[in-house]
């Protein structure tokens, strides 16, 4: 995407709320599902529209777990961390994808490829422990089948999974 | 007309108004209780040091207040020395000191307070001053500069900048640092520049006196703020200069 | 034969979505259709959850009442053609051998007393006329015809308390909010249901929405409010489309908007997306989500009844609470309160997880005991291992002990034992299950989620996350325990809000009923459930061994060989302590010893 598509992108969420402060987060959730993070420019630009600080809008941006201020892998592979899961061990699931990807809950391999992250409950927590990769379900997952779904989703090509809307 | 009650503040008596905050009627009444992220300056307190809790005593039934924020509703009875308020002011302080191992107002508060001996177990923040009461922020966004902010959340809370970068929102006014409890917010200064939060401002000095009077952006922005045309003497000089012209012009009435 | 009234019913709740339920509900469309029995004769409806999530994608005729779990595509034709004729007895439930067909014969079912759930895995959620059908909006008819008063005395006599936890009088805290005469005044659902385990609000939004606005409509009748914010977590995103469909239908059908139903009440509805932070289930903190602000909590000696959102009058209520309006409306509170103990009223719903056997959504009348409901409705410890602890109330709660399991589960009970009903989360844990290693799992949880704006909380929950992972890892020393109480009880009382005064009670109530364990492990160094990776050690008892090979493929790190139907071995250099051995083994043949000799 250019600057300039991006520019009128973010300008195009932006108007599609009042210019009120209480639509500050709905337009960041809107930016973040854009873009898969929020670009430094969406938050200058919504402080103008605001009238808000920058410093206001870049704490609710760190605050919030929906948000994130780094572009993200563009597989999203979301580890459930509730109770029910983590009892039934998914902290061994984290410690496979790390000796898959080599990255940690919470990063993104150096390609680009995946983004590994740990979430509070899914509310599945009769089927733990869960694993989402780009909104599909992996229920009572055994480690060694990750390295397979690893595989179904490296194979797919850059191209294929960039458009989203 | 406003109510007044009655309270006993460690079994002394005093008067205030319905809704007033229990620490300023203690304050009235020469009673102390300790505070950090207080500040006169400020009509809102944060309540988040939780330093001046208190216990509050009505009908028997007795809780943990925070001084600062508790409007007094009603007539009733307050410990600022009991022994929960004792253990759990030195816990609290015990907190703070390892949150804040380099200020020294923090650990002698420790000390006093208790917070010291037992807790040698606790885990240090190496090389922090701040305690995280957000004085600062309080200050900066009351000033309408909004340059910084709390950061994060939860054990990863801090005050920053948006990416920690120089912000253009700044202007240098010092407002974050004088406010600072525990001088957390270092500043560099030398006769021509002031560098705060990674930003580097030109000094403005006085044009008649010579007197430093801040940043040139700071003294720009309090005129916009004001609605006034940029000073470019310092308020006492400005007045002398008026009263000059007062003078002159009232000299031959 | 087919005669027309036949409804099958398939689960699309997210649990069962996660298990297949959108492909099985397709295929059952096409068969139907290749057999001409689509739209007049046999209709299809996609439901909310059923309940018991586990035993998924669940399809269930009507009326004959025929219930079929696990349901998987390949099935469909076989189903679809028990229409006519005996059900498929490989998909029923089996109770001591025997195939049940009926929902109520499935003791998961029986002993639950349905009230908020009755509609949920039952109608068409994004159905208003199916609402309706199961006297939907009958509550708000007959709220229309009463006074403000008239509708708070009938909610006060039902006994209804906030069920997301702190168990507020519902009707007191309307009757406060309706005394001010100042407007605007808002009334706010907390959908933000962020207990790691409970997933009880999500299910109800996704099941039955319009129960949810119903109540809405009552509760902004009642205090004099025209406008209503459901404030629901980001991650429901199913939760959140069928609120927002029932949301459009009830407006096009006159019930939202400036005349609520022909009268001049006018309410109006809207959704905020949640921003995924936990603390924004404290009242507080999620007003100031929805202002748009950081959701830190503010101190509450002014009510929000009072001062809430924009500082304008505010009730704020959780989705079961809402829920469970419409049905005292238009039941009575008299009725209502017939269920229930004598200070907590109504039914109340759990989302039973962890390591029972039958998990999932259950509702019963306050009071019931964990017992009845871990035992009775959840069919005991899954493997039939011993029972260890059921913990209740998510990081807010606690962990009980099984001395306590014939407690009444109610608002207050619990309470005193340092524990608390909460939200409704309830998991279940056997004697694989290390109580330290739970405690410290809440307090590395609520690290991460506290808002960080007080320092009882902030840097409590920092220095109990120290200290616990110390204990776990074999470095706790004399003194520790203690010291872990009495942070914990600064905690409870110097916090500024409910998520930090809370924030203790797992590990105060682990340290209370389970003392044992964590004297093991920091004067022992040893993990008596065999779960702390640092002081396990994990080795294949070779008499039990069968060599059957499920360790080995289940073993992430590539320590297990050994020969098939010959006992296998653990290498203790490439072992990393997971467990995942142990659960696949089902001879009981892993064993675990102390790593560290004491």
């Amino acid at each position: 995407m250019t600057e300039v598509d991006q520019t009128s992108t973010i300008r195009k969420i932006i108007e599609n709320y009042p210019a009120d402060r209480r639509y500050a987060l709905a337009a960041m959730q809107d930016m973040q599902r854009r873009f898969n993070y929020i670009p430094e420019d969406g938050l200058e630009m919504l402080s103008e529209r605001l009238g808000c600080p920058k410093a206001q809008l870049y704490a609710m941006a760190t605050f919030y777990k929906a948000l994130s201020l780094k572009p993200k892998g563009q597989h999203i592979i979301k580890i459930c961390n509730g109770t029910a899961c983590h009892l039934r061990g998914s902290v061994n699931l984290a410690t496979e994808l790390k000796r898959d990807l080599g990255i940690d809950p919470g990063e993104t391999t150096a390609d680009g490829m995946f983004s590994v992250e740990y979430v509070n409950c899914l509310g599945s927590c009769a089927l733990s422990p869960v694993m989402v990769v780009d909104g599909t379900y992996y229920n009572k997952l055994r480690v060694e089948q990750i390295p397979g779904i690893l595989e179904s989703y490296s194979a797919t090509k850059p191209e294929d999974v960039t458009n989203h809307d | 007309m406003s109510e007044t009650l009655t309270i006993t503040i460690d079994g002394k008596e005093c008067v205030c108004e319905k809704g007033e905050f229990l620490y300023d009627v203690a304050k009235r009444n020469g009673i102390f209780i300790p505070v950090l992220c207080r500040s006169d300056a400020f009509a809102d307190h944060r309540a988040c040091c939780r330093v001046c809790i208190v216990e509050m005593e009505d009908r028997g039934w007795r809780k943990v207040v925070t001084a600062c924020v508790y409007p007094v509703e009603k007539e009733c009875a307050f410990y600022t020395q009991s022994e929960k308020i004792k253990e759990e002011r030195a816990v609290v302080m015990a907190l703070l000191a390892h949150r804040a191992p380099e200020s020294d107002r923090i650990g002698q508060m420790a000390k006093f307070f208790g917070g010291e001996e037992g807790f040698e177990r606790l885990v240090s923040v190496d090389g922090e001053k701040c305690i995280l009461c957000g004085l600062c922020v309080q200050a900066c966004d009351s000033l309408g500069t909004g340059a910084i902010s709390t950061v994060n959340r939860g054990t990863e809370k801090e005050v920053d900048t948006p990416y920690g970068n120089p912000s253009s929102s700044c202007v240098g006014c010092l407002s974050c640092a004088n406010v600072c409890p525990t001088g957390a917010i270092e500043y560099q200064e030398d006769e021509a520049t002031r560098t705060i939060w990674n930003r580097t401002f030109e000094r403005a000095y006085c044009e008649s006196c010579g007197k430093p009077m801040g940043t040139k952006e700071s003294v720009a922005f309090a005129a916009k703020q004001a609605g006034v045309e940029e000073s470019r003497v310092c308020d006492e000089c400005r007045k002398r200069a008026l009263a000059d012209e007062m003078m002159k012009t009232y000299r031959y009435v | 034969m087919i005669n027309g009234t036949e409804r099958i019913l398939v689960c699309c709740g997210t649990s069962c979505i996660a298990n297949g339920a959108l492909a099985v509900a397709e295929a059952l469309e096409r068969e139907l259709a290749s057999r001409g029995w689509d739209d007049v004769s046999v209709k299809l409806v996609r439901t909310g959850c059923s309940g018991e999530c586990e035993q998924g994608p669940i399809v269930r005729f009507m009326p004959r009442d025929v219930v079929y779990y696990r349901v998987s595509e390949r099935d469909v034709p076989s189903i679809v053609e028990s229409l006519e004729g005996e059900a498929v007895q490989k998909l029923l439930h089996k109770q001591d051998g025997q195939a049940v067909e009926r929902l109520e014969d499935n003791p998961f079912y029986a002993r639950q007393h349905k009230l908020v759930l009755k509609d949920v895995g039952v109608i068409d959620p994004l159905s208003l006329d199916e609402y309706r059908a199961h006297d939907g909006y009958e509550g708000l008819e007959r709220a229309l015809t009463m006074t403000p008063d008239e509708i708070i005395s009938e909610v006060e006599a039902s006994g209804l308390r906030g069920k997301g936890g702190a168990g507020f009088p519902t009707g007191r805290k309307w009757r406060s909010a309706a005394s001010y005469d100042e407007w605007p005044k808002y009334i706010v659902c907390n959908g933000d249901e962020g207990d790691p385990g409970a997933f009880m609000d999500g299910s109800i939004m996704e099941g039955c929405p319009h129960a949810v606005i119903e109540g809405m409509c009552i509760g902004a009748l009642a205090i004099g409010a025209k406008e209503g914010i459901l404030y629901i977590r980001d991650e429901y995103a199913l939760a959140r489309d069928h609120i927002q469909h029932a949301i459009d239908d009830a407006y096009a059908a006159g019930i939202l908007g400036e005349r609520m139903m022909g009268t001049d009440h006018q309410l109006d509805l809207s959704i905020v997306r949640g921003g995924g932070a936990f603390v924004c289930g404290e009242s507080t903190a999620l007003m100031a989500s929805i202002e748009g602000r950081v959701g830190e909590p503010r101190a509450k000696y002014v009510r929000s009844v009072q001062r809430g959102l924009f500082d304008h009058p505010t009730v704020l209520n959780n989705v079961e609470t809402l829920a469970s309006i419409p049905i005292i409306l238009r039941d009575g509170g008299e009725a209502y309160a017939q269920l229930g103990t004598e200070r907590s009223k109504g039914t109340k719903v759990f989302a039973m997880v962890g390591k029972v056997k039958h998990t999932g959504l259950v509702e019963v009348p306050m009071g019931a005991t964990l017992r009845e409901l871990i035992f009775d409705i959840g069919g005991g410890i899954a493997g039939d291992r011993p029972f260890k602890a059921v913990q209740t109330g998510g990081p807010s709660g606690g962990c009980i002990p099984e001395s306590l399991l014939d407690l009444p589960v109610d608002f207050d009970t619990l309470t005193e034992y340092g524990a608390m009903m909460g939200s409704g989360g309830m998991i279940v844990m056997d004697d694989r299950s290390c109580m330290v290693e739970v405690a410290r799992y809440y307090v590395d949880f609520l690290c991460e989620e506290s808002c960080g704006k007080c320092t009882p909380c902030r840097e409590g929950l920092r220095q109990m996350r120290a200290i616990l992972t110390d204990i776990c890892e074999g470095r706790g020393v004399e003194g520790d325990i203690e010291l872990l109480e009495r942070l914990g009880h600064t905690m409870q009382d110097a916090s500024l809000c409910a998520l930090g005064k809370s924030a203790p009670n797992p590990v105060l109530t682990a340290i209370k009923f389970f003392p044992e364990e964590f004297e093991a492990h920091v004067r022992d160094k040893e993990c008596p459930a065999g779960v702390c990776p640092e002081l396990t050690r994990f080795a294949v008892d070779a008499s039990a061994c069968t060599g059957c090979g499920m360790c080995m493929r289940a073993c992430p790190a590539g320590a297990i060989s050994g020969a098939r139907k010959e006992a296998h071995v653990i290498d203790p250099e490439k072992c990393i302590a997971c467990g995942s051995c142990r659960e696949a083994c089902r001879f009981g043949a892993v064993q675990t010893t102390r790593r560290i000799s004491a």
